[in-house]
């Protein structure tokens, strides 16, 4: 454990060390110490997590916080080897994203320097078991991820969206708040266990901590409809740092949510199918929302919401299995929540990492001013296709495994004699299929609009080059995740069996043989269709060996002055089956029509308002600066008035004192 | 062993005959003569022996798109019961990775036509692309009330314990039958979804798709369609034919459907004309009701028990 203080350590060290040397040298320093740092953090870690051994640490900081324990058990472990490598990885990326950025006035030592705090603080709040020093490590990661995400401040949206941000973030610390104060209350102290202890004999308190908690750490999660943060965040922050904040930040909420489940003690069926609508709402919402956004880390940000859906499936359905006592239901579930939690860090992670490198080479996020880059940026295209082959769920790749694994926890739950789990399993089957599709047609429009056909403006036409190498090594090695968990399943998925065991409160767990050998069956049926591709490819190359292969234009039926403005859009590409879902979007246009006979001018924008924002968020900070607006009369700006307000406050307070 | 060769023959061979008898029943009801029933073994040969054209705006994807299509298709009927019920593969809900096998293929056709850059293919790939996701649900729909009816996942043991089953489960095999049939259809791009007839742009779903391939690419594309209808027909067959007869009648069952399989999409073909655009999708929630007709059916027989 002592070597989990001493890695954080580093890591925070490492980020003042590097105020010494200049700004080339800096990030390099900092890389060092990260890798250090994460090296010692995750000794402890790998033991936990493959020995179950449980590791705790008592401390004592002040009176009023009390007794602090730090308890690393194989959840924690699970979480920490996430945060610590998907933060690592986008860290090494960074020493050549943020060169670009150097000699420009821009404070790298803070970003370095939040960064570490993010990072450690990350790590440290998966073992915290005391209520208090919990919050205030919270509001450490959220701040130092406030200044992260305003990296870029000279544009008026990053300040606006980081604010924003900044504002959710204190919302859900409120809930949190108030259901420690709840929970601190009735047992007179901070620690973790007691409550656990005081909430197995009361129900009623139990349901509300369960709701302000689920509250509180879903606006972190990100679940509808507290996600109104997530898409103008993404996109404001610099690459990295959306990459952390989607693969390790978002996963810090449903660590919450999962501990909360461990607090509250068995689920009542209330929860578990509140739990199942909000995460499917989540995942469908979020992947129709993608579908539409040209942005594309914002098209990136609304596809974390869909995934975190489910994720947040995945959790439920392993519940209903705990109600029901179906015990495949629950491994299967909780194995694919768990295997999904780390295959979208994965894929996340390396999608906007990648995204970063499409930004520094055309300095635009508008995919429909791109096209034409796979031809510039080939390694860059080529790791983009394995990351939307993997979000779309397709085998060979890991996506697949993880939401196989939940369908299959549906299909196993479908046994469950009770109509409404009927009702429920088979319509979340349809949700999951339909999620499915939507996010392959999201992604196969995100990757032929950036990388296929002719570049639609100067943005791309004039990338001459791939990104540089540290850029790309680092992705590469994600790669290779993604190909190790998609074609071996049966040993990648061994990494979840202890976290899970600490879930089921069992001592040590393991898929039955059944399992294990329809994961090898799945393994085999990748392994055959890379090998049959492969060799109907040689076929091909054989059969083409002595014929002619000549270049020529694209067909364009006898048209002969093709342009980069023929093509389809990403508008219209999804133009059909958006028609399907007109309304589900507010969408306001910006129409100047052609007039006269010789019209000059003419334009169309349409713009694609999030429903939740429009129609509750901003109405309700409306009818907040309305009540505001009464109370201006209590600043008149004058001093003598404060003088009086002063006054006034100290006579009531004298005779206050008086009476009581 | 020896059926499973056999079985790999039927997916190698046979959807040529599939496509020829289309184009012969279609013929027919045309009073016509009609091309031979062989004529796509010879299309395909022609093909074969043909070079390319690459169009140059297209990269990489152009060319190993039809390869990984063809492929996804190959893998998946490996996985789905050929005769006797017994696929070569034997999976536990092996529809599950079956769908999503065939959606690889599908990602990939759609990238391979976006590549070309042009508006033609462009709108083929939006079209085909929206119609594939509106089936999903009602596939899994599908399978899952049958999952749930029948209590096993597999395509074998389904077929099995069905067929063994009251006259709930008769109907739903009969409604289930409907619904791959109609899957094929859109699958595989025939009328009323697509006209094949209107070769490459005039329809502008999948056909058009293929616009800019030749040569080798060409003549695997249009094998994968045929296979595609094979493997759906496939499919229906194993529901049909009665389970725990001898394997050659078995195989004469087999044949039979697949012949009145494809006799009836050349029927279908012949008599009816493609759906308006904006009739598509009515169309497919026609699927959407008749899958959940089946759910309720299971649940009809659950709330029995």
């Amino acid at each position: 454990m002592y070597y989990l203080l001493f890695g954080l350590g580093l890591i925070l060290a490492g980020s003042i060390f590097a105020l010494i040397f200049s700004e080339k040298i800096k990030i390099y320093i900092f890389t060092v110490f990260l890798t250090l740092g994460v090296f010692f953090v995750c000794y402890p870690v790998i033991q936990s997590l493959i020995f179950t051994k449980i590791y705790s640490i008592n401390f004592f900081i002040s009176s009023f916080v009390g007794p602090v324990k730090l308890v690393l058990d194989p959840l924690s472990s699970f979480f920490i080897l996430i945060i610590s490598f998907m933060s690592l990885i986008a860290v090494i990326y960074s020493s050549s994203y943020l060169k670009p950025y150097f000699g420009k006035d821009k404070n790298i030592n803070f970003h370095l320097i939040n960064l570490s705090i993010l990072i450690s603080s990350m790590i440290l709040l998966t073992t915290v078991q005391n209520a208090l020093f919990f919050l205030i490590v919270w509001e450490f990661m959220s701040l130092s991820s406030f200044f992260l995400v305003i990296f870029e401040n000279d544009k008026k949206e990053v300040l606006a969206s980081g604010i924003n941000y900044l504002i959710f973030m204190h919302i859900s610390f409120l809930f949190l708040t108030a259901s420690f104060i709840l929970l601190s209350i009735k047992t007179s102290s901070f620690d973790f266990d007691t409550f656990k202890i005081f909430l197995s004999s009361d129900k009623i308190t139990s349901n509300i901590v369960f709701l302000l908690f689920f509250i509180g750490f879903g606006i972190k999660a990100g679940f509808v409809p507290f996600h109104s943060w997530l898409p103008k965040a993404h996109p404001a922050a610099p690459s990295h740092v959306s990459a952390i904040m989607s693969s390790c930040m978002i996963k810090i909420g449903i660590y919450g949510i999962i501990r909360t489940l461990l607090l509250v003690g068995t689920p009542s069926l209330k929860i578990t199918y509140m739990l199942f609508a909000v995460s499917i709402i989540t995942s469908l919402y979020g992947i129709l929302y993608a579908l539409v956004q040209r942005n594309i880390k914002k098209l990136l940000a609304y596809s974390s919401i869909e995934n975190i859906g489910i994720i947040g499936v995945g959790i439920a359905v392993g519940m209903l299995g705990i109600i029901y006592k179906q015990e495949a239901v629950v491994f299967l579930g909780f194995t694919g929540s768990l295997m999904h939690i780390l295959n979208h860090s994965i894929f996340k992670n390396l999608l906007f990492l990648l995204s970063g490198a499409i930004y520094q080479k055309t300095h635009t996020k508008n995919i429909e001013k791109l096209g034409g880059l796979i031809k510039s940026m080939p390694y860059t295209a080529i790791f983009f296709l394995i990351a939307s082959l993997a979000i779309s769920g397709l085998p060979p790749f890991n996506g697949f495994i993880s939401e196989f694994l939940i369908y299959f926890g549906m299909l196993k739950g479908l046994q469950i004699k009770e109509f409404h789990s009927l009702l429920i399993f088979t319509f979340s089957i349809a949700c999951f299929a339909l999620v499915g599709t939507m996010s392959l047609l999201c992604f196969s429009k995100a990757f032929s609009i950036i990388f296929l056909g002719i570049a639609r403006s100067k943005n791309s036409s004039e990338v001459k080059s791939d990104v540089s190498a540290p850029m790309i090594f680092p992705l590469f090695v994600l790669v290779v995740l993604i190909f190790f968990i998609g074609i071996l399943p049966q040993y990648a998925v061994r990494i979840v069996f202890n976290p899970i065991a600490t879930i089921l409160g069992t001592s040590s767990f393991s898929f039955p043989a059944t399992t294990l050998n329809l994961l090898s069956t799945l393994s085999f049926s990748s392994i055959l269709l890379i090998s049959v591709s492969g060799l109907i490819f040689l076929i091909r190359k054989i059969i083409l060996k002595n014929k002619i292969i000549y270049k020529a234009k694209t067909w364009g039926c006898a048209y002969e002055a093709p342009n980069s403005k023929m093509q389809y859009t990403g508008s219209s590409y999804i133009s059909p089956f958006l028609s399907l879902t007109k309304p589900f979007f507010t969408t306001e246009l910006d129409m100047k029509k052609p007039k006269g006979y010789f019209p000059k001018e003419a334009s169309f924008k349409i713009y694609i308002k999030d429903i939740f924002e429009y129609h509750f968020i901003i109405p309700l900070i409306n009818v907040n600066k309305k009540l505001s607006k009464s109370f201006y009369w209590i600043q008149k700006g004058d001093s003598q008035t404060y003088i009086l307000y002063g006054l006034v406050f100290l006579i009531l307070a004298i005779i206050g004192l008086a009476f009581f | 062993m020896f059926l499973n060769i056999i079985n790999i023959f039927i997916l190698l061979f046979i959807p040529f005959l599939f496509v020829g008898l289309i184009n012969k029943t279609k013929a027919f009801w045309g009073g016509k003569k009609g091309a031979s029933v062989l004529q796509p073994y010879y299309d395909f040969f022609r093909l074969l022996k043909k070079g390319q054209v690459i169009s140059n705006t297209s990269s990489f994807i152009f060319l190993i798109f039809p390869t990984l299509s063809f492929a996804s298709l190959l893998v998946a009927g490996i996985l789905i019961p050929m005769v006797a019920s017994k696929p070569l593969i034997n999976l536990d809900a092996g529809f599950i990775v079956f769908a999503y096998i065939l959606a690889f293929g599908k990602f990939f056709l759609l990238i391979g036509a976006m590549d070309t850059g042009s508006s033609f293919e462009g709108m083929g790939a939006s079209r085909e692309a929206s119609f594939s996701t509106m089936i999903e649900p009602a596939f899994f729909i599908t399978m899952a009330s049958i999952a749930s009816f029948t209590g096993v996942f597999s395509f074998e043991s389904i077929s099995l314990i069905l067929k063994g089953s009251s006259e709930t489960g008769m109907l739903i095999i009969i409604l289930t039958v409907i619904v791959f049939f109609i899957m094929m259809l859109i699958e595989a791009g025939r009328v009323p979804i697509d006209d094949p007839d209107t070769h490459l742009e005039l329809t502008m779903i999948h056909e058009v798709i293929i616009l800019d391939n030749s040569g080798f690419d060409l003549a695997i594309l249009t094998y994968s369609s045929g296979i595609k209808m094979l493997i759906f027909s496939s499919l229906i067959a194993s529901l049909l034919i009665p389970s725990g007869i001898s394997y050659i009648l078995s195989y004469i069952f087999y044949f039979f459907i697949i012949f009145i399989s494809a006799s009836l999409v050349g029927t279908i073909e012949a008599s009816f004309a493609r759906l308006r655009m904006t009739r598509i999708f009515e169309f497919i929630f026609f699927l959407s009701s008749l899958s959940l007709i089946i759910f309720s059916l299971t649940a009809i027989k659950f709330s029995g028990n």
